[in-house]
């Protein structure tokens, strides 16, 4: 086990690298100049191309390149064309608003949709099923930002329950943290809730087929032992997995989810970044994304084996 | 109580033990009060009004630190940081004396040398600033708090180049960062002489920037109006909150959760118009300029008859319709290029813009120009409302008029990029763009690049335009706004004969505050000091 922890750390150097060339080239390749932007409107071509100069912009790729691939060994992300501010203090400042998002969404989602997935397949065919699949067609077909608007309308504008958008940092106290995220996590969590209870009832109406839950059944267990201890085990592998590509999914859906509650994240970061063609930040982002995802890759490979055995690395 | 309140204290004391007793600052009413939470235009992504020349940029700035002249609504430079300036009788030496007690926000006082330093530095990045180098023999630090200016030849409007709110603003910095960084270089240290202290501590770029009360700063005399007047802030602390949603904005705005949105959109306004606790009103009476420059370096549009045919078919009430809707109030026609309502208003040679519009005559002109179905190389940025509002109504106009149209729906971030290019169309360049322009930028030619017709130094499109490039050196030299005004009709109509731009009419925009905020004024910034909030 050991060694293959190690085999696929290793492994994500070359990933990474191909990441940072890719990331890198296309932005060299994509229109756009943040020297105009900075510049303003009332700029002459000339104040335009002075800026471009004093940035380094000017640079044939592969100058800039090595540059940039050298700073990323030494653990240097670069520093912000607009800001100014180092690239790692700006995802510093915006991490933790984006990883409570993600936390507190997965948290309901998960405690939601496993249990709704597992009773629509006790029920297959009443209406406890139908209403669960209706809500997961729902949740998969509205879009996150009007989820967004809706609660928010009523949650804070009609009932004024909870703050209409920011983010209070955790160490200013809990539930001062958690109330500006629970709007925000119910609209990213929809479609995400939607995902794993549909994922749940297919896997467990297949487990529930099994002959050892018939023995289950035959030996006197209760319902709830058959269906949490031996079933939803059983089914676990695919969930997993479905729950793996939804963090996935999470780090997509928080750019919407950040934009329509207005906290401040990684997500927005990003798009602020591409549009101001802010290279150094869109890189460094990208570049923590992608680790993000082989992490997350990593450890639902290793969470296989906790639920299924016969998993040996 | 609010029902928030009470949910709050309830699952606060629930969750003290389980959170292991974090517990929330508690915010008294008296500090609720002293804060101001503002949502601007855009983003505050850098912080330096020199270096970078965005509006937001400026509205921050203009916070921060302080300017040697200022104009009041009704643009006239009023000394601000100086107590007053002589004038040699030939018009070419001028000396200025500061006022007393003015103070950096590091403890320091305002010398001489600190102006002269961040004029020498703010100069290059200026219309106005680059036309006075030109012309410079000296500027200098005779004491510490006199110094002098010394020109090769009289430019009468120096107060107004110090004082005007068009960016670049010439703010005066500590001569130490003025000096270190220059003009192409962003400073890295934010020491100011306004009314406000930037928090750079708690400044995230496209969240939040913070500004808190300078209590030494001295306000001067006077009665307060935009840049000019005593700077006295009713708050001791404004929170800028970057929200890029409307629809956030305005329930927020709703909600109490801020006080103030700079911009907000007009489809909002009736609902903000419902809500007793919210207050509407045009932002600024200059409002903007909407435009699409046209390239005069390549077909079809290096043809003046291509270019006028487009002005004869074009209808500025299709475009102002696009960009406010049905709100009459919010736009006007404009037969000229300088902004209505302003003292040196003129429509004179505009009246191809004016009355019906005239497809025949834009037919007829298109074919005594020789139009050969080139590809007209529209570009709209598609994430910018006014822009794209403008891009679709240009494009069908130019269709109906039997034009080539390749409409090229990009960002703006492209199109600033791709409009700086030379190439023909074909090559990578283009043929038309849109933009806009504030109404503060266009009251006359000091700071309106884009009517200049310098050719090859112009602005994007390139225009050559003897007559306009005469009318602007008149403006300068005038010693009255008589003579002021003579230029200005000369310059409207060669810019309207040599089509610079095309003018898409001037349009206003509100902004929306709560009922218990006052004292904000109208201009063409968002001005901070003589706001209070009950």
């Amino acid at each position: 086990m050991f060694a293959y922890i190690v085999r696929r750390v290793l492994a994500t150097i070359p990933v990474m690298a191909i990441v940072a060339l890719f990331v890198f080239s296309l932005l060299y390749i994509a229109p756009g100049d943040p020297a105009a932007v900075i510049a303003g409107d009332q700029a002459t071509p000339d104040d335009v191309e002075r800026i471009r100069a004093s940035l380094g912009l000017d640079r044939p790729y592969l100058v800039r390149f090595g540059a940039w691939v050298w700073d990323i060994l030494r653990g240097d992300l670069g520093v912000s064309i607009f800001t100014n501010l180092p690239v790692s203090t700006m995802i510093q400042q915006r991490i933790e608003p984006t990883l409570s998002l993600m936390i507190v969404t997965l948290i309901l989602a998960v405690s939601i949709a496993v249990p709704m997935g597992v009773v629509a397949a006790w029920r297959q065919g009443t209406w406890i099923d139908r209403a669960v699949m209706g809500f997961a067609v729902l949740g998969f077909s509205v879009p996150v930002f009007v989820v967004g608007y809706v609660l928010a309308y009523f949650f804070a504008l009609e009932w004024d329950l909870l703050p209409v958008q920011g983010y209070t940092p955790f160490a200013r106290g809990f539930w001062p943290w958690l109330e500006n995220l629970i709007l925000p996590s119910i609209a990213l969590g929809s479609v995400y809730i939607a995902l794993i209870a549909r994922i749940t009832r297919a896997t467990m109406l297949e487990v529930l087929q099994q002959d050892y839950i018939r023995t289950a059944r035959a030996k006197g267990l209760n319902q709830s032992g058959i269906l949490f201890l031996h079933a939803l085990k059983n089914a676990a592998v695919p969930i997993i997995t479905v729950i793996g590509i939804g963090i996935a999914l999470l780090i997509g859906g928080a750019v919407v989810t950040e934009s329509v509650f207005a906290i401040p994240g990684l997500g927005r970061l990003t798009v602020d970044a591409i549009l101001r063609r802010d290279y150094p930040v869109i890189q460094g982002v990208v570049l923590l994304f992608s680790f993000v995802y082989v992490l997350v890759n990593l450890a639902i490979d290793l969470a296989y084996t906790l639920f299924d055995p016969r998993i040996r690395y | 109580m609010e029902r928030r309140s009470l949910l709050k204290a309830g699952l606060a004391a629930g969750s003290l033990g389980m959170a292991g007793g974090y517990a929330a600052p508690a915010l008294s009413q008296g500090a609720r009060a002293r804060t101001l939470r503002f949502v601007p235009q855009a983003n505050l992504a850098n912080f330096d009004p020199i270096w970078g020349t965005q509006y937001v940029v400026r509205n921050a700035s203009a916070m921060v630190w302080d300017t040697l002249y200022g104009v009041n609504d009704k643009l006239e430079p009023l000394p601000q940081m100086v107590e007053g300036e002589t004038v040699s009788q030939d018009g070419l030496t001028w000396t200025f004396k500061l006022r007393a007690g003015l103070r950096f926000h590091d403890g320091t006082p305002v010398l001489a040398k600190d102006v002269v330093a961040s004029i020498t530095r703010w100069m290059p990045r200026d219309p106005m600033g680059q036309m006075v180098r030109a012309i410079q023999k000296e500027l200098v630090a005779v004491d510490d708090t006199t110094f002098r200016w010394v020109l090769g030849s009289p430019y009468p409007k120096l107060k107004y180049a110090l004082g005007k709110t068009n960016t670049p603003i010439c703010f005066i910095m500590p001569e130490r960062i003025a000096t270190k960084f220059d003009s192409f270089t962003q400073i890295d240290e934010y020491v100011g002489s306004g009314p406000m202290r930037f928090v750079r501590n708690e400044w995230v770029p496209g969240a939040t920037a913070v500004f808190q009360k300078f209590d030494q700063y001295v306000p001067r005399g006077g009665a307060v109006s935009w840049l000019s007047g005593p700077k006295v802030m009713g708050v001791d602390r404004v929170e800028w909150v970057v929200m890029p949603d409307p629809a956030t904005a305005v329930a927020a705005l709703q909600n109490g959760e801020v006080d103030w949105w700079e911009n907000p959109i007009t489809d909002l306004v009736p609902l903000m118009r419902r809500n007793r606790n919210i207050r509407l009103d045009i932002a600024d009476p200059l409002g903007n300029i909407g435009s699409f420059r046209m390239n005069h370096l390549h077909a079809p549009f290096n043809s003046k008859k291509i270019r006028q045919a487009v002005l004869a078919a074009m209808s500025q009430e299709d475009y102002m319709r696009a960009l406010v809707g049905t709100d009459d109030a919010l736009w006007k026609a404009l037969p000229g290029f300088f902004t209505p309502g302003t003292p040196a208003y003129t429509e004179a040679g505009g009246d191809i813009l004016k009355g019906a519009r005239n497809m025949d005559l834009a037919k007829r002109l298109l074919q005594e120009g020789g139009y050969n179905n080139e590809p007209v190389v529209c570009i709209v940025a598609q994430d910018q409302p006014i822009t794209k509002a403008q891009g679709d109504i240009t494009a069908d106009l130019l269709k109906r008029m039997g034009m080539n149209v390749d409409f090229v729906a990009t960002d703006w971030g492209t199109t600033g990029q791709r409009r700086a290019m030379k190439n023909p169309p074909a090559a990578g360049g283009w043929s038309m763009f849109h933009t806009w322009h504030a109404g503060a930028d266009c009251v006359n030619p000091a700071a309106y690049n884009a009517v200049r017709g310098t050719g090859q130094q112009a602005w994007f499109g390139w225009p050559e335009s003897k007559g306009v490039e005469d009318g602007v050196t008149e403006w300068f030299a005038a010693p009255n706004p008589a003579a002021e005004k003579v230029a200005m009709d000369k310059i409207n109509t060669a810019a309207i004969d040599d089509v610079v731009y095309a003018p898409t009419g001037f349009f206003l925009g509100y902004t929306a505050w709560r009922s218990n905020v006052t004292g904000i004024q109208k201009g063409p910034l968002p001005f901070f000091w003589g706001v209070n909030k009950a």
